[in-house]
């Protein structure tokens, strides 16, 4: 007996209004049954998000275009359905998990759906005491949702769509933000969605921890489907097939490394010293570190690793002079600095590389950190980034990736020598993650003292040269990424898992 | 935090969302355009010590005493200044003009800061439909309640980007500028971000919305009721008192 699946698009080809830069799709067939998990492939801008959109109706209720073929979900036509009918069969679960909160406190967020729907709130109260108990978050009802981390908050965007009991889930990357133990839980509530017999679609570049439980691939490029896998074609592709494709490993496993990429343990030459305090020592705030002398590799590109809330962005900042709570003092090139000075040493690449642009364009925004604004060095400077032809260009009307590597400019227009980056490569592609990681490489050559605060093993496997754990605000000492190290970094990852598995009990 | 039992989104506040706006509503309109004289010499202490009172009810401690002493600083002042210091100089009447500005417009301040930090959007939505009040009001408004802790976090991550950018140099940096450019942007995106997910969750049906926001009227909401329509309703009378 074949049944009617749950969504079907049929030569479906969308485009973006003229005004509106991104790339639409072509051509599109795709079908999905009940119980089973379709993931969408492909590097960015590739038409993998206007596929979600076409599924949740935001394309083409929200986003305006042109929409040609059939696309049905849930058997309504989604062209002529408005958006409030088709929310009720489908959930959406969003990249970002700042923006797509309605309301302030975590319960309300899971009521928000059926409350939408005219739901009786008995009925709402049963419904989210059963999403709670299934997805293990009753410890997050009745918080404040601006004090969640970013794991937490997605763990609440799940539950949220879970509420209205919808047939199809449309998830857009939604892995991006989060850090291990947060991808394990989004993966649990994935796989009971496919247990309890609904659809689940998800476009994703990281492809390792929902590998198991994908029944179907799609491989897009340029806005068309360019291959398709069967789950037990994908999960017998190496590593290296996936990468052939321009994809994101399959696995996490430790290579072995390359022989002319063994960096070598730390002289002390080589070295700079961190020491933090707490500005006041009644301070109770969590925020408020004390790190004692921990020596960094002075030209090496070091992984600062740890949990959500282990107090990597706190480290950060105070090394940044930005810490309300802290006080930095570092020892550097025989020098020792402290307070107003570490804001002329160490530059923060922001993980929202939006809040640090503020020029009209890229050259001005290079001048602007330079003490004596010379136009050759910054324009030598915007081309050894590949931002040549961009000089002129708004900030804001580049691409994600081209932003930072202005961001990056700025730094070193400014002479800075240390050069922090606040998870450089979240919801990037395998391209633009190599891109991130051969701009780090070159910076080394420049001389530069790196720190990546990083969840993402691959980017650590590409360019860094040690690792330094970070728990409970504790630093531990930095151990260089050789075959030992690999393998250590890769245990520490793995170890975050098994938290999450505890959590959920 | 949560209730045992039954998830119901907690009620936040001893106050309904209705009687804060009605609190609100009160204090703004006898505080600013009342005068000075008959039974409003009664209806504005009364008035200027409801903040203070509300504040306390929520342990904001700290600010019911910054609230409390502002207001009495001005108050004293003010009864300094018209017993002792008769002369009108420049000084005195700078002095007084302060005064009257903070007692007019402290108390509807404390309140709208009351109002905002103990308010749940999901409380004020309930709150307003039960009023009647059409989607197309609070929708809008619910957005703008919802949106003023992301931009306040968006703004303190862009001061930090200014700091981090602004030492060393000395050409002038127009910092309204570079504040308000980056967090335009990224509130735009925000915004739209919001939307999208908004409406993916049926946002704007036009079925009747329900809610679990437990509101409704209790004893607390009583007593500050009838002392806001008291005092409204001796304004009104002043008011017409004066005018016939």
């Amino acid at each position: 007996m074949t049944k009617t699946p749950t969504f079907q698009l049929e030569d479906v080809s969308f485009s973006y209004d003229s005004t509106d830069a991104r790339e639409g799709v072509r051509g599109i067939s795709i079908a999905g049954a009940a119980g089973k998990v379709i993931l969408l492939m492909g590097e960015s801008g590739s038409g993998k998000t206007t596929i979600t959109k076409m599924l949740n109706g935001l394309i083409p209720h929200y986003d305006e275009g042109e929409l040609s073929g059939r696309a049905i979900v849930c058997g309504l036509d989604v062209s002529t359905t408005p958006l409030y009918e088709i929310s009720q069969k489908v959930g959406s679960v969003f990249q970002n998990p700042r923006s797509q909160f309605f309301t302030t406190d975590t319960t309300s967020e899971l009521a928000f759906s059926c409350e939408n729907q005219g739901i009786e709130p008995d009925e709402i109260r049963r419904r989210i005491s059963h999403v709670a108990d299934q997805l293990g978050i009753n410890s997050l009802l009745g918080r404040n949702i601006f004090s969640l981390s970013g794991g937490e908050k997605q763990r609440i965007a799940c539950a949220s769509a879970s509420t209205i009991n919808p047939q199809l889930y449309v998830l857009d990357e939604p892995s991006s933000n989060l850090d291990m133990e947060g991808i394990c839980h989004l993966k649990n509530a994935i796989s009971l969605w496919k247990a309890e017999g609904k659809t689940v679609v998800v476009a994703e570049h990281r492809i390792f921890y929902i590998r198991d439980l994908v029944d179907h691939a799609v491989l897009m490029r340029e806005g068309r489907i360019v291959q398709e896998i069967s789950g037990d074609h994908l999960r017998e592709m190496s590593n290296e097939d996936l990468r052939s494709m321009g994809l994101r490993c399959g696995t996490l496993k430790a290579k072995a490394r390359h022989s002319r990429f063994q960096p070598k343990a730390l002289h002390s030459d080589e070295t700079f010293t961190v020491e933090i305090a707490r500005r006041s020592k009644n301070d109770t705030d969590p925020r408020a570190l004390t790190i004692e002398n921990v020596k960094l590799p002075r030209h090496g590109i070091t992984a600062l690793v740890g949990r959500n809330g282990a107090g990597k962005s706190t480290f950060s900042l105070s090394l940044s002079g930005l810490s309300r709570h802290n006080r930095a003092r570092v020892a550097i090139d025989g020098e020792i600095i402290t307070g107003k000075g570490l804001s002329s040493l160490s530059y923060l690449v922001m993980q929202d590389v939006n809040h640090q642009l503020f020029a009209e364009d890229a050259l001005e925004e290079v001048l602007l950190g330079m003490k004596n604004p010379e136009k050759e060095y910054a324009y030598n400077l915007l081309g050894g980034l590949g931002l040549k032809g961009f000089e002129d260009r708004h900030p804001m009307s580049l691409s994600g990736g081209q932003k930072q590597r202005i961001a990056i400019a700025a730094a070193l227009a400014a002479k800075r020598r240390v050069l922090i980056y606040d998870e450089p490569t979240s919801g990037l592609d395998l391209r633009h993650m190599e891109e991130v990681a051969s701009v780090m490489k070159r910076m080394q050559r420049e001389g530069l003292a790196q720190i990546i605060v990083t969840h993402d093993l691959e980017l650590i496997e590409s360019c860094c040269t040690h690792v330094v754990e970070m728990d409970k605000g504790r630093l531990g000492a930095p151990y260089p990424l050789d075959d030992k190290g690999i393998k250590r970094v890769f245990d520490f990852f793995n170890s975050q898992n098994a938290i999450a598995q505890e959590q959920r009990k | 935090m949560s209730a045992q039992g039954t998830p119901t989104a907690q009620r936040s506040t001893i106050l309904d969302p209705r009687t804060k706006l009605l609190v609100l509503a009160s204090i703004s309109t006898v505080l600013l355009t009342g005068g000075y004289d008959g039974a409003l010499l009664v209806v504005r202490p009364i008035l200027s010590l409801l903040p203070f009172v509300l504040l306390l009810m929520e342990r904001k401690f700290v600010l019911a005493i910054g609230y409390a002493s502002l207001v009495a600083f001005a108050t004293a002042l003010q009864y300094v200044i018209t017993a002792y210091m008769p002369s009108f100089g420049l000084v005195t009447i700078l002095l007084l003009l302060m005064c009257g500005f903070a007692l007019r417009l402290a108390p509807g301040i404390a309140t709208g800061y009351y109002m905002v930090t103990t308010t749940t959007v999901n409380e004020l939505v309930a709150g307003l439909e039960r009023m009647h009040i059409p989607q197309t009001i609070v929708i809008p408004l619910a957005v703008m309640f919802r949106f003023v802790p992301t931009l306040l976090e968006e703004a303190s991550a862009i001061g930090r980007a200014v700091r981090m950018r602004g030492t060393g140099n000395n050409r002038g940096l127009s910092f309204l500028e570079y504040r308000l450019v980056p967090l335009m942007m990224c509130s735009i995106r925000i915004g739209e971000e919001l939307s999208a997910s908004a409406l993916t969750r049926g946002l704007g049906a036009p079925c009747k919305r329900t809610s679990i926001s437990t509101i409704g009227f209790h004893l607390a909401d009583g007593v500050v009721g009838a002392i806001c329509i008291g005092c409204l309703a001796i304004f009104a009378l002043q008011g017409f008192g004066g005018a016939l």
